[in-house]
């Protein structure tokens, strides 16, 4: 199952050949969804932008009154702001660091160890996307509550690591079962050790996707407000969980902005880099697809 | 003899190196989840009398009106807002699966777009752009002088296009990877023998991609059942989705009981689904094998 984003400009489909009516009707359909995905898509997330660098927007007007990053240096020197960035960081770079350790050596298993039950027990990992997610979070909630984890650190690290499981699992499997066993086996042949083999010959093939999985881990448990909310509060507030109260209880619509966007830009920029990491089956893996 | 321990030790490393992460899923998933479905038919846990079977607890849920209106509720979400993605999506995955062109490019980054906007921001933004005074309504006022704006900010419409936003992604990844498993000459054989373009589509297309199709229908259900963030932030006070409702449960009544049967209730109600999914996947990857 290939996916392939870049569309193939080299394919002369277009000019100096006849068009048929099919390509003219199919393309007037792909400009009213440029269009409309324009409005819905990069609309909202314009506003923000909009917003974050508006000095005063009075209404009505299209576009701020003022413009200005005063509200930047506000928001950074807000104390729930200067505590909740490197909570976010360092709970994000733990629960990836934890899930790798505990993940990749099984994917590696899973991939090349033969043992009885082995099909089972992967599938067994669906597990976490066949319960309705806060249903899952609710009963777990219960169980931390009664053992004192509520509110605490080791809490939350653990329920944003059962987000983790799938993708960390599932994307480096299916990349160590897709290796080439015959240029390991030259490898071993000519005379060299296994750590060697596995070094040069078997981590430089695996290698994007595990890229994809460790990114992909990071930046959803960045994310993650959902679990973090139901058990951190009221110890532990991350950056995604500042948000719902900036969204509900926040006169100052630019703090809620700027968080937005100090939030959501660093991993748009990280995933763009890494767009040929997640090509492919690669990120559907994940669901089993 | 020597091969037997070598077989054995490589069995036994099989297991060791797939334990800690199948620990953290029964730890963390099988669990909680299956000791709180024990615990919601059973009477008294806590007193620690010995314990009888009883329903009690789910002839409450139901004997409260409003437990009853949030069930209903969140499944009309469900199924209004599954039904729409696949109305949006099917054509944008034929779009992008039948042409090259240099837009079918740029309406695919769109359409990926919202994979890497998290839930709390989308919600901040679109309070933004489709609040009160917020973009659009602003833009219609100054530009064509229209007053008549509503907006889907804490209505049910509101939870239902913002899921629909956060699911696009997903579902044209998915169903656009199936589409490009369906070869060109099957097409071209069916049109060639005068078959129009629907009966191609609902004959020859859509049994080639079952398996694709059942099982973003089965995450898009289980994920919108279990949604919070979206409609906690966007959604009207009453009636409620299932994910808000066990919040208020839990962190604002500390009702952990009630919060439990909900979740449960949820369970069960996504269980059909949850169990289409993973035989789907499984008998997809028997095949493989």
């Amino acid at each position: 199952m290939k996916i392939d984003p870049t569309p193939a400009y080299h394919q002369p489909t277009m000019f100096g050949y006849r068009i048929s009516t099919r390509t003219l009707r199919r393309e007037a359909f792909g400009i009213f969804a440029l269009v409309a995905l324009t409005l819905i898509i990069i609309g909202p997330m314009m506003t923000v932008f909009l917003w974050a660098f508006a000095e005063r927007w009075r209404q009505p007007a299209l576009l701020p009154t003022e413009w200005g990053l005063s509200y930047w240096y506000e928001t950074l020197a807000r104390n729930d702001i200067t505590s909740a960035m490197p909570m976010s960081l360092g709970l994000a770079l733990t629960v990836t660091a934890l899930s790798a350790i505990i993940c990749l050596p099984a994917a590696y298993a899973f991939a090349r160890i033969n043992f009885p039950g082995r099909q089972g027990l992967l599938l067994s990992f669906l597990a976490v996307n066949a319960f309705p997610r806060f249903g899952l979070y609710v009963t777990i909630a219960v169980v931390f509550f009664r053992l004192g984890l509520v509110g605490t650190l080791p809490g939350v690290i653990l329920i944003q690591l059962v987000n983790t499981l799938l993708t960390m699992i599932w994307i480096p499997t299916s990349a160590f079962q897709n290796i080439d066993r015959a240029l390991e086996e030259a490898a071993l042949d000519v005379g060299a050790g296994r750590l060697r083999v596995f070094f040069q010959i078997t981590l430089p093939q695996v290698f994007p996707a595990l890229a994809a999985a460790l990114l992909l881990t990071f930046v959803s448990t960045f994310y993650e407000a959902q679990g973090a909310l139901i058990i951190g509060i009221p110890g532990i507030r991350t950056m995604a969980v500042l948000m719902y109260s900036y969204i509900n209880n926040q006169i100052v619509v630019q703090y809620g902005a700027v968080i937005s966007l100090m939030l959501w830009l660093p991993s748009l920029v990280l995933l763009s880099f890494a767009q040929k990491f997640l090509r492919g089956n690669t990120v559907s893996s994940g669901f089993g697809v | 003899m020597a091969t037997r321990s070598r077989y054995l030790n490589t069995l036994f490393a099989g297991y060791a190196l797939i334990a800690p992460p199948l620990i953290i899923l029964v730890l963390l998933i099988f669990y909680p989840a299956g000791q709180a479905i024990v615990r919601t038919v059973m009477t008294d846990q806590e007193v620690g009398i010995a314990a009888g079977l009883t329903l009690d607890r789910y002839f409450n849920f139901f004997a409260d009106p409003i437990a009853r209106s949030n069930l209903w509720f969140t499944i009309w979400v469900t199924v209004v807002t599954t039904a729409l993605l696949f109305l949006v999506c099917f054509p944008l995955s034929l779009y992008l699966r039948f042409s090259s062109s240099r837009i079918a490019g740029i309406v695919q980054v769109l359409a990926l777009f919202p994979l890497f906007v998290p839930g709390v921001i989308l919600a901040f933004a679109l309070i933004r752009y489709l609040g009160p005074r917020g973009t659009v309504d602003t833009f219609l006022r100054i530009v064509f002088n229209y007053t008549g704006f509503v907006t889907p900010y804490l209505k049910p419409s509101g939870i239902i296009f913002a899921l629909v936003w956060d699911h696009i992604p997903f579902t044209v990844l998915v169903l656009t990877a199936g589409l490009r498993q369906v070869e060109d000459s099957v097409i071209e054989a069916a049109r060639d023998v005068g078959a129009s373009g629907l009966r191609v589509f609902f004959q020859i297309v859509l049994p080639l991609i079952q398996r694709p199709l059942l099982i973003v229908f089965c995450l898009n259900m289980i994920g919108i059942f279990g949604s919070f963030t979206i409609p906690y932030l966007l959604g009207p006070a009453a009636p409620q989705m299932m994910g808000v409702y066990m919040q208020q449960t839990f962190t604002d009544y500390l009702d952990r009981s009630g919060a439990e049967t909900q979740a449960v209730l949820s369970f069960l109600i996504c269980s059909v689904i949850g169990a289409l999914y993973v035989r789907t996947v499984t008998r997809r990857r028997g095949e493989r094998a």
